[in-house]
């Protein structure tokens, strides 16, 4: 009996919980002429044509556009906040540096709100040139990135057995050799996930993509809401649709395979310290 | 011993270092600078310092107190919320889900679509001719409230907020309540204390540190909350959801007052400086 009220609460949860998406992807497969006079839960006739058209028409939905933007820009944001992040994750578990200054200081550069960096950044990118680059929005997702980045880095060398580096260098190996050759394969599950949780919260970045991006390199969270402002004959709610879903995709796939590795992460600067 | 020596050490942080510094040190700086200074779009290479009067005019501008109004409502409703369901998920759940963990990726899910987007999302759910909430609520009550009107946008915005945070906060607490030893509940148990008894007695006090830290990381996100809000409402029904975030943002952007938005950033800073120290402060106790 109580087993059965748990299974009821959960099914509540998850459809309370996903309520928009499940309503988006519904409406993604309605027609134009059916969305006039059903907006409810069921689908008279199932169609694709809002999904032939977002990504057929292309002279008129620049979606492609959007995704490899995000793409790029996630990748660059991903890569580089790794490529930085773990010889200074290396650092901090291996030696005393940074330990007890910098170490804390990133960590609490999560919570600060982003945006109070927004304008001076909008500044120094005009006079850089990098507005409304792909490139420009990826070394401001490494921001975003890092600080988690470090954490989940510096968690999992601290779990390496440092006997293993010892033996390393009594072979004669120098401590970046044994960083790149011995410390990396080992917690290369961590980097794995680190790469998938940095993707996901690039990709799903929204304040900057708007003030950094005007045209050609405008990711897909800030493209979609263009087909809510653009049109004047009202929003295509069909087509809309298609492209959230779309939008979405990328990041709850991924999520969805790697749920155990992300619970770990996402919890990784709350729970461990 | 150390396996990395000091200079080592100090050469593998420098890349992440002089990144930061670069590019949020200088914008910091900037930030300071242009607070105290006239400046304008057209003066935004020689601004003329001028003292403090950026804030002076952000620290009398009712719009800059109803949005920090806004923010602090928001962040400390929306945390109290998503930690009230997400205790009660993870004790009421957890033994559907320690057998099956393949049922917390439904859970998850909402964690990993954008904010942004979800609040695109609600336009479609809440609209009144093409949202299936308003249909229903017309077929079977024959009326349905506007949203996200004056009187409501702030209500459904929380509703919002909190359906798709709530499984950050159950996640924290389903690992703290997994993570708790079976002898201490095996020894409550064996004490006569009821399940109800064990958790209110024994299991809490043990999650409190993970309840705190939980509470500060929700009331900050909301605090700051941007995405969901600008692209549900943007800031809009009579600028009752305007909160800090987008403040700074609209006075940057659409009211070009520069001056004045760097200020409320440094302002904004402050305080989150503030929020952080109390939060290192009771973490820091919670783990001695």
């Amino acid at each position: 009996m109580l087993n059965l009220l748990r299974w009821l609460v959960f099914v509540v949860a998850v459809l309370a919980m996903n309520f928009p998406v499940i309503v988006t992807v519904i409406t993604s497969f309605k027609s134009a002429r059916e969305l006039s006079f059903n907006p409810g839960f069921w689908i008279g006739e199932p169609t694709l044509e809002n999904y032939t058209r977002v990504l057929g028409e292309t002279d008129r939905f620049n979606i492609y556009g959007y995704l490899f933007n995000s793409t790029v820009a996630s990748l660059i944001g991903t890569g580089l906040a790794i490529a930085l992040a773990f010889p200074a994750a290396y650092a901090i578990a291996r030696s005393e540096a940074g330990k007890r200054t910098l170490l804390p200081l990133i960590i609490n550069l999560r919570a600060v709100p982003l945006i109070i960096f927004a304008i001076p950044l909008y500044m120094m990118y005009q006079w850089l040139g990098l507005l409304d680059t792909q490139l420009g929005l990826g070394l401001i997702l490494t921001i975003v990135n890092t600080p988690l980045a470090l954490v989940i880095l510096v968690n999992a060398i601290s779990d390496v057995p440092s006997e293993l580096d010892e033996a390393a260098k009594m072979d004669g190996a120098s401590s970046w050799q044994v960083m790149l050759m011995i410390i990396r394969p080992v917690v290369r599950p961590a980097l794995v996930t680190t790469f998938i949780f940095g993707f996901i919260t690039a990709w799903n970045e929204f304040l900057f993509g708007l003030m950094l991006t005007t045209s050609r390199a405008v990711p897909m969270t800030v493209g979609a809401s263009f087909f809510f402002a653009a049109s004047g004959g009202g929003v295509q709610w069909g087509t809309a649709s298609a492209v959230m879903a779309l939008g979405a995709l990328p990041p709850a796939l991924l999520g969805l395979l790697m749920y155990r590795q992300i619970s770990a992460s996402l919890t990784a600067g709350a729970v461990k310290g | 011993m150390a396996i990395v020596n000091r200079a080592e050490g100090r050469a593998y942080l420098t890349p992440l270092v002089g990144f930061l510094l670069f590019f949020l040190g200088f914008p910091a700086a900037v930030n300071l600078i242009y607070s105290i200074s006239t400046v304008s779009f057209e003066t935004l290479r020689s601004p003329s310092l001028s003292g403090f009067g950026n804030y002076a005019a952000v620290l009398a501008d009712r719009e800059f107190w109803g949005a920090v109004s806004f923010s602090m409502r928001f962040g400390v409703l929306t945390a109290l919320a998503e930690c009230l369901i997400g205790l009660f998920l993870a004790v009421f759940l957890t033994p559907l889900l320690a057998k099956r963990s393949y049922l917390m990726a439904p859970l998850m899910l909402p964690l990993m679509v954008a904010p942004a987007m979800i609040g695109l999302m609600y336009r479609l759910v809440l609209h009144e001719f093409a949202g299936p909430v308003p249909y229903y609520l017309f077929e079977w009550f024959g009326d349905s409230p506007a949203f996200l009107d004056v009187d409501n946008a702030f209500r459904t915005l929380l509703v919002v907020e909190i359906l798709q945070w709530t499984p950050f906060a159950f996640l924290l607490f389903y690992m703290a309540y997994v993570s708790i030893p079976l002898e201490v509940r095996e020894a409550a148990s064996l004490d006569g204390a009821s399940a109800l008894k064990a958790l209110w007695w024994i299991e809490l006090p043990l999650m409190l540190p993970t309840l705190v830290i939980a509470f500060f990381i929700r009331f900050i996100d909301g605090f700051r909350v941007f995405d969901n809000v600008y692209a549900l409402t943007g800031s809009g029904a009579g600028g009752s959801t305007t909160s800090l975030s987008i403040y700074i943002y609209q006075a940057f952007f659409k009211g070009g007052a520069i001056g004045k938005a760097v200020a409320a950033s440094v302002v904004l800073f402050l305080a989150s400086l503030v929020v952080l120290y109390g939060l290192n402060w009771i973490t820091g106790r919670g783990r001695r």
